[in-house]
């Protein structure tokens, strides 16, 4: 898979769906009838992967909820969405 | 074409059983043949289209009655169908204690547990079409109803003579609205030319009430009307008039092919066939021949 | 956090996250023991009245949608429904009958509405027994057909069966034949009365001894298998107990909503708590007397059952189908101290080790 960066578009894998119960996402993999619980930073960025807005556009958003750098929230936002996009609960939208 | 397939876009989800969303709270109670008949269910503008065709036979809330529930479909479960130059007939598909039926903007069942009740699901709310649709359940609600009671509905003319009726059957193009149209000329009352209701005789004479669905001519027997039965004629166009008696198995053949929806019913056309024979043991039969003169009338049997 | 922890949560706190939804008491089927309350009359949900739900239910993190009839495919708008119910993220179950699962229809579920899972009915393991309670000739031929089709259309499917004397023998049956599809199947042992209170289904309960042979025989197959130990309990999308100060989730974190927008705690528990004609469901959600009573029930109903000390896990005990039985829902009725001992019974000691896992 090409390497994310601020300008990748992500989206929901298809069949995965997912709901914000009390700050944790309930996120269910249909083809595996899986249900994961992960944080609320898995939460925020599953809603904020609406298939539109480039990853740089989640920075704007997410650098006034948590106090810290844009350097340092870029890096593990990227990470992080990575690890999502690898466990095949995100995916690369097509533009 | 397996059933429904003409009318319905799925045929597999057919109600099994009486049951869905009402369109309203309306309830209607009918006098017609074998009845009363009770119909729940109607929206207020379904029950005035209703009015509009049968108001006349319209009863007050009654104790028993055969009941019918009335559903919504909905106008994507039909499929279009240009009725330009078309025959309609409705789909009816019989089982042991139940009757499928399909149709024009209507799917409908009769079931008998061991009552018979109806059930008619439609997607008009109640338009100007909304009349036919009800119809066109009712005539088959009520062919099953009076076979039920050892009656049956006979597709052909009943004229009145003299107080009594004499009925009319033959395939179709024998002349039955011909015969009517001689009659009324003459001054006799039509009761239907097209569908006519015959009660068992239970000790008494068979009767005939000419039944309020819409034929080629008006009917001005007024509804609800009964007469005892005096003849039953079957029809054949000829240029001559002539009467022969028919055997009971001749008039038995004759009722049998002028029942319609029954008769094509192989559950129930040995019950039909014992109606049939019960009624012609009570009636006298005969075979028509006549012309366009309107000469016949004086050698039908009298009274 | 686990998702068992995720449900305590929502019941203990009040988190709507599942609901069922009975678009419809239209049905191609006739199951003599339908719990349908076929006389009840309203004005039906319009299709934007459920659209508005949907969203509304989207807005509160409801996860689970289960679109429930009569036949849910007999509504007219029905793959319109499960297109927005997709749409809006709901792990969507349908409660299907499967007659009509097949061809074009069936195509469509899985490319429009891509259910989580579909759940149909067996009634049996033979056409004589299947189409005996269906009341439709051909519909136990029909089913096993339909399933091989949606299965090789790659859908997930669950098979329901409700356990009745007539089936009773035939258990064993079921569960071979819901084996020879790779399927998973849920018999439950308990027949309701209508949700008018109509007893006329339970003339069909099935025997004590119908009871015992079936937990023995799930008890023998799961010990065989090394599985988890199920009996039917819990949620009605088929979520685990979670357990919490209550009894069950029914109007703490699920509800059913009939054709006419009547708001119930739970597809069993036929208490009227609010119409969506006329409020909201958030309204309802927050606003209901009657929802906040159900809560405090579910709560008591807790405390009877943990009365009965360990037994009391095995009594699988409804408020809903004890308010239609008895007109109490706090009412232990005799077929869960039945199921109870029968349990007991057939799962002793294994059972018991294998539920610790899941108490608090």
């Amino acid at each position: 898979m090409t390497p994310l960066d601020g300008r990748s578009v992500l989206k929901p894998a298809s069949d995965v769906r997912f709901r914000i119960v009390d700050r944790e996402a309930v996120v269910v993999r249909q083809r595996d009838s899986e249900v994961l619980v992960m944080s609320d930073v898995a939460a925020r960025l599953l809603a904020l992967a609406d298939g539109v807005r480039p990853v740089d556009a989640w920075l704007d958003v997410l650098v006034e909820e948590y106090e810290v750098d844009r350097g340092t929230l870029e890096r593990d936002v990227l990470q992080f969405a990575a690890e999502l996009a690898e466990q095949g609960i995100l995916e690369v939208a097509d533009r | 074409m397996s059933f429904g397939d003409t009318f319905l876009h799925n045929p597999d989800l057919f109600p099994a059983r009486r049951s869905g969303e009402a369109w309203g709270d309306r309830k209607l109670i009918l006098d017609l043949p074998g009845g009363p008949y009770r119909f729940s269910g109607l929206s207020a503008e379904q029950e005035r289209e209703a009015l509009g065709r049968f108001g006349e036979l319209r009863l007050d809330p009654v104790s028993s009655a055969v009941d019918t529930e009335l559903f919504r479909a909905s106008p994507s479960d039909f499929r279009e169908i240009d009725t330009r130059g078309w025959n309609y007939d409705l789909d009816l598909d019989a089982g042991p204690s139940s009757l499928r039926i399909a149709g024009l903007h209507l799917v409908g069942r009769l079931d008998w547990r061991p009552a018979l009740a109806g059930a008619l699901w439609t997607s008009d709310a109640g338009t100007d079409r909304f009349a036919g649709i009800f119809e066109n359940f009712c005539r088959v609600l009520v062919a099953y109803r009076l076979h039920d009671m050892g009656g049956a509905v006979i597709h052909g003319s009943a004229v009145v003579d003299g107080g009594e009726a004499l009925l009319f059957a033959g395939r179709s193009g024998a002349g039955k609205t011909t015969v009517c149209r001689l009659g009324l000329e003459q001054g006799r009352t039509v009761l239907s030319d097209d569908l006519n209701a015959l009660l068992p005789a239970n000790g008494k004479r068979v009767a005939l009430a000419g039944l309020p669905f819409t034929g080629d001519l008006e009917s001005g027997g007024g509804a609800g009307a009964v007469y005892p039965l005096r003849a039953l004629l079957r029809l054949e166009k000829d240029t001559e008039d002539s009467l022969r008696p028919l055997s009971r198995a001749e008039a038995a053949a004759c009722l049998l092919a002028c029942a319609p929806f029954v008769n094509a019913d192989p559950y129930r056309r040995a019950s039909l066939l014992a109606n049939v024979l019960a009624l012609v043991g009570e009636v006298p039969a005969f075979a028509l021949r006549f012309s366009l003169s309107g000469r016949f009338w004086n050698i039908m049997p009298s009274a | 956090m686990s998702f068992t922890e995720v449900l305590r949560k929502t019941w203990r706190d009040n988190l709507l996250f599942s609901v069922l939804v009975e678009l419809t008491y239209r049905c191609n089927l006739d199951c003599f023991f339908c719990y349908n309350d076929l006389a009840l009359r309203g004005e039906p949900m319009s299709t934007e009245e459920y659209f508005r739900l949907f969203e509304e239910l989207r807005d509160l993190e409801v996860l689970n949608l289960t679109l429930s009839g009569g036949e849910p495919l007999a509504h007219p708008d029905f793959l319109k429904l499960g297109a927005r119910a997709r749409e809006l993220g709901f792990v969507v179950r349908i409660k299907s009958n499967g007659h009509a699962l097949r061809g074009e229809m069936a195509r469509r579920l899985r490319d429009e509405v891509d259910p989580f899972l579909i759940e149909v009915s067996l009634h049996g393991s033979t056409a004589a027994t299947h189409d005996r309670q269906t009341r439709v000739p051909g519909s136990f031929e029909r089913l096993l057909s339909n399933l091989r089709e949606v299965l090789d259309l790659g859908m997930r499917v669950k098979i329901n069966s409700t356990l009745t004397c007539w089936n009773e023998d035939e258990a064993e049956g079921m569960l071979d034949l819901a084996d020879s599809f790779g399927l998973q199947i849920q018999i439950d042992p308990e027949v309701t009365p209508r949700d008018d209170g109509d007893r006329e289904p339970l003339s069909v309960a099935p025997s004590r001894e119908g009871v015992h042979r079936l937990f023995a025989l799930q008890a023998r197959r799961a010990v065989e298998a090394g599985a988890n130990l199920l009996i039917a309990h819990g949620a009605d999308d088929g979520t685990l107990p979670a357990p919490v100060e209550k009894h069950c989730g029914a109007g703490s974190a699920g509800i059913a909503v009939d054709p006419y927008g009547n708001v119930y705690p739970c597809v069993q528990w036929r208490r009227p708590v609010g119409n969506l004609h006329h409020q909201s469901i958030g309204e309802i959600w927050t606003g209901s007397t009657d929802l906040r009573e159900v809560r405090e029930i579910t709560a008591g109903a807790k405390r009877i059952v943990d009365g009965y000390g360990p037994s009391g896990s095995f009594l699988n005990f409804c408020p809903g189908s004890a308010a239609t039985r008895t007109g109490d829902p706090l009412e232990i009725y005799p077929e869960a101290v039945l199921r109870m001992e029968e349990t007991e019974k057939a799962f002793g000691e294994e059972r018991k080790k294998i539920l610790l896992p899941i108490l608090p």
